[in-house]
C-alpha cells in the first residue's frame, strides 16, 4: 500500500499543516501552528474537547470531504496530529480514485 | 417520534416585526407591529428565543429590539441569502435547523429558506397568530431554565467574546471566569427539567431518546436523594444532576446521568447535557466524577451504551477524550443499510478503572469529593 513514500509523505505533511491551521482557529491559540506530528490531540498541550473536536471534524469534512466520525467509531484517528493527517490523506485519496 | 419543538424563531424586520420598511423612513422608522410584538412576548415566556435575519444595516436590528421591547439572541443583517443567515444563526446558537422557525412577509424569501433548509419551519406573519397554538410552539414543560433562556444566550455571547480575547488555554479561561460545575443527587423538584433536557438534547444524549417525567420520578423515588451508594448486591439506579455557573451567569441544571450500579461494572443508562454548556468542562467533569466514584466503590469498569448518529458526535469526542473505548459496535438491526456508516446503530463505550483515576478538574464539586 505504501509505495512511493516520498509524494505520500509530502501530501501527509501538507494535510498536517492544514490541520494545524484548523486547530489554531478552533482553539484560538496560534501556537498550534508549531505542534509536532506526534503530539497527542487529547493530551494536555492541545486538550481537544467536545467543542474544539467538533469544530475540527466539521472543518476536515468541509475541506477534505472526509467524515472521520462516520468511519472511526473510537475516533482513534485523533490520537495524534500525525495519525489524523494519515487517516485524512488515506480517505481523501480513496475518494478521488473512485475507491475501487 | 415526537414533534420537535421550536427553540428559536428567526424574524424578518420589514413588514414583519415593523409595520413598514425600515430604510424607507430611516429618520422616523416605522413602529413595531403590535400583533407580532404580542407573539414575540408570548413565545419568549415559553422559553423560545428570537433572532433576526434582515436585508438591512445592523442598526435596524437594534431598532427592532428597542421598538418591540424584546431581546434577540442573534442578528444577521446583510444582503446575502436569507437561508445562509438562518444557517449561521443555527450554528451560532449551536442548535439544529429543525428546531428553528423562520417568519418573513416576502413569499420569495420563504421559498428560498424552505428550499435551502427543509427542516426549518417557514411561516408568514399572518400564520403567527394561529401558530402560537401549534404543538411546535408549545413545549410540554416550561422550566425556570427555559424562561431564562434568552438571558442565558446573551450571557453566552458575552462569554464567547471574552474567551476570544483571552490569551490562554480554555482550561485557564474556565478557571478565570469562576466556572463552577456542581454535581448532586437528583431530587423530585428536578424532574420537569430532567424530562425537558432529555427531550431537547441531541448532541449530548447517550440514549438518543427522551425519558418521561414519570420515569425520572420513579427512579428518584426508588433510590432516594441520598442513595448514591448501592445496597449490597442490588443494581441501584442513581440519578445525578449537574448545575453550571460562572461570573457571566447561572445556567442552572444543564446535565444529568442515570447510572445503574451493578457488581463489577457500573452502567450509565443515560448521559445528557445541554449543548449550551458545551466547551465549559461540564461533560468532562461529570465523566471524571462518575469514574472516580465507581472506582472508589470497587467497580472495575464504567460503561456507557450509546446510540450512534450523526448528531451526537460531540458526545463521542468527550468519551474519547476521557479514555472510553467501544468494544464492538452493533449495526442497527433489521432497518436496512441505507443510512450508511455512522448514521445509526449502538455501541457500548467502556472505561477500565484499574489504572490511575482521571483527575477531577478544580471547578467540579460533588458528594464524596473535596
Amino acid at each position: 500500500m505504501s509505495a512511493g513514500a516520498g509524494p505520500a509523505s509530502a501530501a501527509a505533511a501538507a494535510i498536517a499543516d492544514e490541520i494545524r491551521r484548523i486547530l489554531a482557529v478552533a482553539t484560538g491559540r496560534p501556537e498550534m501552528l508549531d505542534i509536532p506530528a506526534d503530539m497527542p490531540l487529547f493530551g494536555q498541550a492541545v486538550a481537544l474537547d467536545s467543542l474544539t473536536g467538533t469544530l475540527l471534524l466539521r472543518e476536515i469534512r468541509q475541506r477534505f470531504g472526509v467524515d472521520v466520525a462516520a468511519d472511526d467509531l473510537n475516533l482513534d484517528a485523533l490520537a495524534t496530529l500525525g495519525t489524523l493527517a494519515a487517516f485524512v490523506g488515506e480517505r481523501a485519496a480513496a475518494d478521488t480514485t473512485g475507491a475501487g | 417520534m415526537t414533534m420537535p419543538t421550536v427553540k428559536c424563531v428567526v424574524w424578518d424586520i420589514d413588514n414583519t416585526l415593523l409595520s413598514g420598511v425600515y430604510l424607507e423612513s430611516a429618520a422616523q422608522p416605522p413602529a413595531a407591529d403590535p400583533q407580532m410584538t404580542a407573539v414575540l412576548k408570548e413565545l419568549a415566556s415559553r422559553g423560545i428565543v428570537h433572532a433576526i435575519a434582515s436585508r438591512n444595516p445592523p442598526a435596524a436590528a437594534a431598532y427592532a429590539a428597542q421598538a418591540t421591547g424584546c431581546e434577540f439572541v442573534a442578528a444577521e443583517c446583510g444582503w446575502g441569502r436569507k437561508s445562509d443567515a438562518v444557517a449561521r444563526i443555527a450554528a451560532e446558537l449551536n442548535i439544529a435547523p429543525g428546531t428553528l422557525a423562520f417568519v418573513d412577509d416576502d413569499p420569495y424569501e420563504r421559498a428560498e429558506v424552505s428550499f435551502a433548509l427543509p427542516p426549518v419551519l417557514v411561516l408568514s406573519p399572518e400564520d403567527m397568530a394561529d401558530a402560537v397554538g401549534w404543538p411546535e410552539f408549545s413545549p410540554s414543560v416550561i422550566t425556570p431554565e427555559a424562561r431564562r433562556r434568552g438571558a442565558m444566550y446573551a450571557q453566552r455571547r458575552r462569554r464567547l467574546a471574552a474567551e476570544r480575547s483571552f490569551g490562554g488555554s480554555r482550561e485557564e479561561f474556565l478557571r478565570s471566569c469562576g466556572t463552577q460545575v456542581s454535581i448532586a443527587a437528583a431530587e423530585a423538584a428536578d424532574v420537569p427539567r430532567l424530562h425537558e433536557l432529555s427531550e431537547r438534547t441531541s448532541q449530548f444524549n447517550s440514549a438518543g431518546a427522551g425519558l418521561t417525567e414519570e420515569a425520572f420520578r420513579s427512579m428518584i423515588c426508588a433510590t432516594g436523594p441520598s442513595a448514591l451508594q448501592p445496597g449490597p448486591g442490588a443494581a441501584a439506579r442513581g440519578v445525578l444532576t449537574v448545575r453550571l455557573r460562572d461570573t457571566f451567569g447561572d445556567d442552572g441544571l444543564v446535565g444529568a446521568s442515570v447510572t445503574e450500579q451493578g457488581p463489577g461494572t457500573w452502567t450509565v443508562r443515560l448521559l445528557m447535557m445541554s449543548c449550551r454548556a458545551m466547551g465549559r468542562g461540564v461533560i468532562e467533569g461529570l465523566l471524571a466524577w462518575l469514574a472516580r466514584l465507581a472506582a472508589r466503590e470497587g467497580a472495575e469498569a464504567l460503561q456507557i451504551p450509546c446510540a450512534l448518529n450523526d448528531r451526537n458526535v460531540p458526545l463521542r469526542l468527550a468519551l474519547a477524550a476521557a479514555g472510553f473505548r467501544a468494544a464492538a459496535s452493533q449495526p442497527a438491526g433489521g432497518a436496512g443499510t441505507a443510512g450508511g456508516a455512522g448514521t445509526a446503530g449502538r455501541a457500548v463505550f467502556r472505561l477500565d478503572l484499574g489504572g490511575p483515576l482521571p483527575e477531577l478538574p478544580g471547578w467540579v464539586s460533588g458528594p464524596g469529593e473535596p
